[in-house]
């Protein structure tokens, strides 16, 4: 039986995912808050730990948890930062 | 021996045909069909090998038997990410590789002859099928089972086998087994049903990315979620007008279709339409009974669970939900309310059909049978909202709508107040000292006030939404809680009638 699918089929074409393996020693790390609550003190204990590995650290926050972020805010993690640590959820 | 040549639907879109797919070397194909368990084993120990196969240079086909829609629902869920192609009924290109079993693995060399042909799952059959294509150090898995035979091949079957299959002996099933469902039975959306629903609209028209999953809402599929959900094609300006609503970026949808929250999608309908569908506003409005209320809210989370991919458990994270995320449609009692029917409050004229929505909890009841007084009547109604998202979380900073049953309109009616003079009474009536909420899940507002600071319910009486509906008799209203976290306005869309 032929029917009309509710769901958009179209796939997308899958991104890789960056290189694993990287060293924190030197490597710059970005913690994101979400701006949830008390997100901030998770990524303060994450940031000591990555500092006692020599890592850089840079933090940015979402202006809201439930919203995606701003292409910007996206465009300036990628720009500056090795990798990143989000902090998700209270 | 020369591969017969062929075109098929891709599942990604467009026609691709055996000449094109050789063209950058050689291919290996993979008949397989929905219903035949050594297919799915064979599709999802194939997947982990698309990569490989691809730096090899072989291109990595499945045919399946099944209609596209069918084709590529088997290949997501089975994460096959390489090329996939249809052949739906009578199976032309399935014969003409003389097929009897599925899965069967042919391999064909850049040249388009046959070179090798597997039948069924045979692990290291098919390891030294992919050497003679020229790979090497593809390791294929010898998980148990490393044999397992296949299934017939749906193009040996005879036509009452193949009818069954397709679903005809119960279509309902079938959708279930698509997963085309909310968990409820679902009118099959078969293309007369939602050519009807379309009503010559066009079916390519995008009304938006839906959340998400970001599925783009054509037309023609929300018209597959009206005939699913059990909509009249006279529904579906409404069903349009909600999902319109429902994708404008300030209602943020993404976040209410995701959270662990129990967050509904309210459809309050206002106008003339409300008649024209038979829409209830009187007794039992919040309840079962009514196909238009049932079945227009169910549309529209039908587009978000489907279309959307927020389905729940999945990529809907509630940890409760509520009985409203099945469909949670309303019509305003503007005829027998004294007051502004929601569309106007919101800059409508009256003689215009105006679909709201709002984000919103399930219906809490407020039983009054017994205050003689306008201003004791909104304290009652305004205290039944301080335990709403949680007892001590004040101010909520979110829409709060009350539902108001006659028999309470009349009290306020006979007082001569409006909607926006008992929305100020309630948000005036419920204060606490702050000192009293400081302890559980409470405000940053509430943790830095004074503690004799008296802190409201709401930052202003514009977060209480009211509603005129209900049954003449029984003093009950309905407050339906808020969604908190997401910004979420209340966004109002015209309804368009005509295409």
């Amino acid at each position: 039986m032929d029917y009309v699918s509710p769901f958009d089929e179209h796939r997308r074409a899958a991104l890789p995912l960056a290189p694993r393996g990287l060293a924190l020693e030197g490597a710059t790390v970005v913690l994101l808050d979400i701006n949830k609550r008390r997100g901030d003190e998770f990524l303060d204990r994450i940031e000591a730990r990555l500092h006692e590995h020599g890592a850089r650290t840079l933090r940015e926050v979402k202006g809201i948890f439930s919203k995606p972020a701003q292409p910007e805010l996206i465009r300036r993690i990628a720009n500056r930062g090795d990798l990143t640590v989000e902090g998700l959820a209270d | 021996m020369p591969a017969p040549e062929f075109v098929l639907p891709s599942i990604r879109g467009g026609p691709l045909g055996l000449a094109e797919l050789r063209t950058s070397g050689p291919v290996v194909l993979v008949f397989v069909a929905e219903e035949c368990p050594t297919c799915t084993l064979a599709i999802r120990r194939l997947a982990p090998l698309t990569a490989a196969l691809r730096e090899a240079g072989v291109a990595l086909v499945a045919v399946f038997e099944d209609p596209p829609e069918v084709a590529a629902r088997v290949a997501r869920s089975l994460g096959f990410s390489a090329t996939a192609l249809a052949e739906p009924a009578p199976y032309d290109v399935s014969r003409a590789y003389g097929l009897e079993t599925l899965p069967t693995i042919v391999l064909i060399d850049g040249a388009g002859e046959e070179v090798d042909r597997r039948v069924g799952w045979d692990a290291a059959g098919l390891e030294e099928l992919l050497m003679r294509a020229g790979t090497s150090a593809i390791d294929v898995t010898r998980e148990v089972p490393a044999v397992k035979p296949g299934c017939a091949a749906k193009c040996t079957y005879d036509v009452a086998t193949l009818a069954l299959l397709d679903g005809e002996a119960d279509e309902l099933e079938d959708m279930f087994a698509r997963g085309w469902t909310d968990g409820l039975p679902v009118v099959p959306p078969t293309p007369q049903r939602v050519a009807a629903m379309l009503g010559g609209r066009d079916p390519a028209l995008v009304l938006g990315e839906v959340p998400p999953a970001m599925g783009q809402a054509t037309l023609e599929r929300v018209a597959a979620c009206a005939v699913l959900a059990g909509c009249r094609p006279a529904y579906f300006p409404v069903v349009q007008a909600a999902v319109e609503a429902g994708l404008d970026p300030a209602f943020n949808l993404n976040g209410q279709a995701v959270t662990t929250q129990p967050a509904g999608q309210l459809v309050v309908v206002n106008g003339p339409i409300r008649h024209v569908l038979g829409l209830n506003s009187g007794m039992g409005a919040l309840g079962p009974g009514t196909r238009a209320n049932l079945t227009i809210g169910r549309a529209l989370r039908l587009v978000i669970t489907l279309t959307g991919g927020a389905a729940p458990g999945r990529l809907d994270r509630a940890t409760l939900g509520h009985p409203g995320k099945l469909g949670f449609c309303i019509a305003e009692a503007e005829e027998d309310s004294p007051w502004e029917p929601l569309h106007v409050e919101r800059g409508f004229a009256r003689d215009r059909s105006v679909v709201t929505v709002i984000a919103c909890d399930s219906p809490l009841s407020i039983s009054d049978h017994r205050s003689t007084g306008v201003e004791e009547l909104a304290s009652i109604l305004g205290w039944a909202a301080a335990a709403t998202w949680s007892p001590n979380w004040w101010p909520l900073g979110a829409t709060s709508v009350y539902v108001i049953c006659p028999e309470h309109r009349a009290l306020f009616e006979a007082a001569g107040w409006s909607k926006s003079r008992l929305g100020d009474a309630m948000f005036n009536a419920v204060r606490r000292p702050a000192r009293e909420l400081r302890h559980g899940e409470t405000t940053p507002f509430v943790l830095a006030a004074d503690p004799d600071t008296m802190v409201t319910k709401w930052t202003s009486p514009d977060e209480i939404v009211l509603l005129a509906a209900g049954g003449e008799a029984g003093r009950y209203s309905a407050l339906l809680g808020p969604c908190l976290g997401m910004e979420s306005a209340v966004v109002s869309r015209e309804v368009v009638e005509s295409p």
